[in-house]
């Protein structure tokens, strides 16, 4: 079975792998370590996999790893890590939008690529910039009021 | 399954010629298919870095779109909200914005759904596909494009490389809606686009194009003829929506039934022509 050598950036380190054609993205940073992507449906319905590839939020599960060859990707943890929370992090977890945590990682980073196009979105735009990313616990009013937060806190 | 990253548009041909090559562009259909078994290509053809396929331009009145355009793309773009009004709005409902930054027009067209939400808006606009193969380069209207379900007149080893439209100006009439079973991230149970070219108070030419309703995406013919060449009232928009109903060979799914999408294109050609020509609020169905 052929494999493909790939060489990509995670959170400004380089990573590199060994990979089959048909291995996702996803696969591949989780078995490279990089856990805080999370899987559940493969299936670009949850968003629970969302990471940031060449700057474009996109689900790693539909993307193939061979594709991402060269690119530089960006993961929950290079958005902000618990010594030092990015304003989206803090607000989700000042505003109670935590409660089991599976789809927090995709959700800051769905909510990382609507703040840095529109700084400044309206409800239904938060709304609308967060329909890929499902959440089975919070009910999303409470994600909501923290990306709105965050928007203004980091405006100034 | 082999990889192959194409540098060029002669290098992806090449490669497409082995048979059981497919290509992959945005992935957002071909990944999961290739993941739960549906689909087995032997060889996945990456076309995603052909930068020279992604573009929006015009030419002679018509509206180019590089085949590696992505949904992201289509909704960003002024000259797409402009002279394409449906199509810039089946792109705002075109699933969420992770899938959209991906997924492209050409695989759109390619994987061939039912409920393809690109296909109406561009069959509308008197869509044509251009296609080049080993063999050279055709164009073909999308009205004869789509044969049946997930099945189009495409060739082993032909690649889309971007389709055109007929552009509408500032005094035309169109609108789209889609129909579906929760505000995003949804299938489609019926779409509708239509298009209106005026001339002095009378429509010229019409398009209007159906999604999710039959096997493959079509031009409501019978609808279109009700209203080329007539000043379009409350009259012509009943004989359009009443033909359309008609004309629909509808199918049975998990999302409706026959009977349901054949109402609702009914419902929604005359939603449609009364909304974009400014009658009152549309009268009910019998
Ligand atoms: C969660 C989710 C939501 C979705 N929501 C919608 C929606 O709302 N509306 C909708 O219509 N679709 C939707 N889709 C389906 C999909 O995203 C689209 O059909 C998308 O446009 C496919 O483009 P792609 O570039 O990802 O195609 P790929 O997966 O790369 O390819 C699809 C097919 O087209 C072929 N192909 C691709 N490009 C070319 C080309 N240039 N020439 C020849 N063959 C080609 C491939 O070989 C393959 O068979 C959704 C998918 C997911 C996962
Ligand atoms: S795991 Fe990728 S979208 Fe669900
Ligand atoms: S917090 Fe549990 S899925 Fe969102």
């Amino acid at each position: 079975m052929s494999r493909y050598e790939v060489t990509f950036r995670v959170n400004g380190e380089e990573r590199r792998a060994s990979v089959r054609g048909e291995a996702t993205l996803l696969r591949t940073l989780r078995e490279l370590g990089h856990l805080d992507v999370k899987t559940s449906c493969e299936a670009g319905d949850c968003g629970a996999c969302a990471v940031l590839l060449d700057g474009e939020a996109v689900n790693a599960c539909l993307v193939l790893a061979a594709q991402a060859d060269g690119c530089e990707i960006v993961t929950v943890r290079g958005i902000g890590t618990e010594g030092n929370l990015h304003p989206i992090q803090r607000q989700i977890v000042e505003k109670g939008g935590v409660q089991c945590g599976f789809c927090t990682p995709g959700i800051v980073v769905a909510a990382k690529a609507l703040l840095d196009r529109n700084p400044a979105p309206s409800p239904e735009e938060i709304r609308r910039g967060l329909a890929g990313n499902l959440c089975r616990c919070t009910g999303y009013q409470k994600l909501f009021e923290a990306i709105a937060a965050a928007a203004q806190e980091m405006r100034g | 399954m082999d990889y192959v990253r194409a540098a060029s548009l002669e290098e992806a041909l090449a490669a497409a010629l082995r048979p059981g090559a497919a290509f992959v562009a945005g992935g957002t259909n071909l990944v999961p298919d290739i993941l739960f078994g549906r689909k087995k290509p032997v060889l996945a053809v990456d076309i995603s870095r052909l930068r020279e396929l992604r573009f929006i331009e015009e030419r002679g009145g018509r509206l180019r779109i590089g085949a590696l355009a992505t949904v992201t793309d289509l909704l960003e773009s002024d000259r797409v909200r402009e002279a394409a009004p449906p199509l810039h709005e089946s792109a705002v409902e075109f699933a969420g914005p992770l899938v959209r930054n991906r997924a492209t027009v050409g695989g759109n067209l390619l994987d061939a759904s039912p409920a393809a939400d690109l296909a109406p808006p561009l069959l509308a606009q008197d869509g044509e596909a251009e296609l080049l193969s080993a063999e050279g380069p055709r164009t073909l209207p999308l009205a004869s494009f789509f044969l049946g379900y997930r099945k189009t007149t495409i060739r082993p080893g032909e690649l889309l490389t971007a389709v055109s439209l007929r552009s509408l100006g500032p005094n035309d009439r169109s609108a789209y809606q889609k129909l579906q079973l929760r505000r995003a991230m949804a299938i489609s149970v019926v779409s509708v686009a239509a298009a209106l070219w005026m001339e002095g108070g009378r429509c010229a030419e019409a398009g209007i194009g159906m999604g999710a309703v039959a096997p493959v995406p079509y031009r409501s013919g019978a609808a279109e003829a009700e209203l080329r060449g007539r000043v379009v009232g409350e009259a012509e928009a009943e004989a359009a929506a009443a033909a359309a109903r008609r004309e629909a060979r509808a199918i049975d799914d998990v999302r409706a039934s026959a009977r349901y999408r054949e109402r609702m294109c009914e419902v929604l050609v005359r939603r449609l022509l009364r909304r974009t020509l400014g009658l009152p609020s549309p009268a009910r169905a019998h």
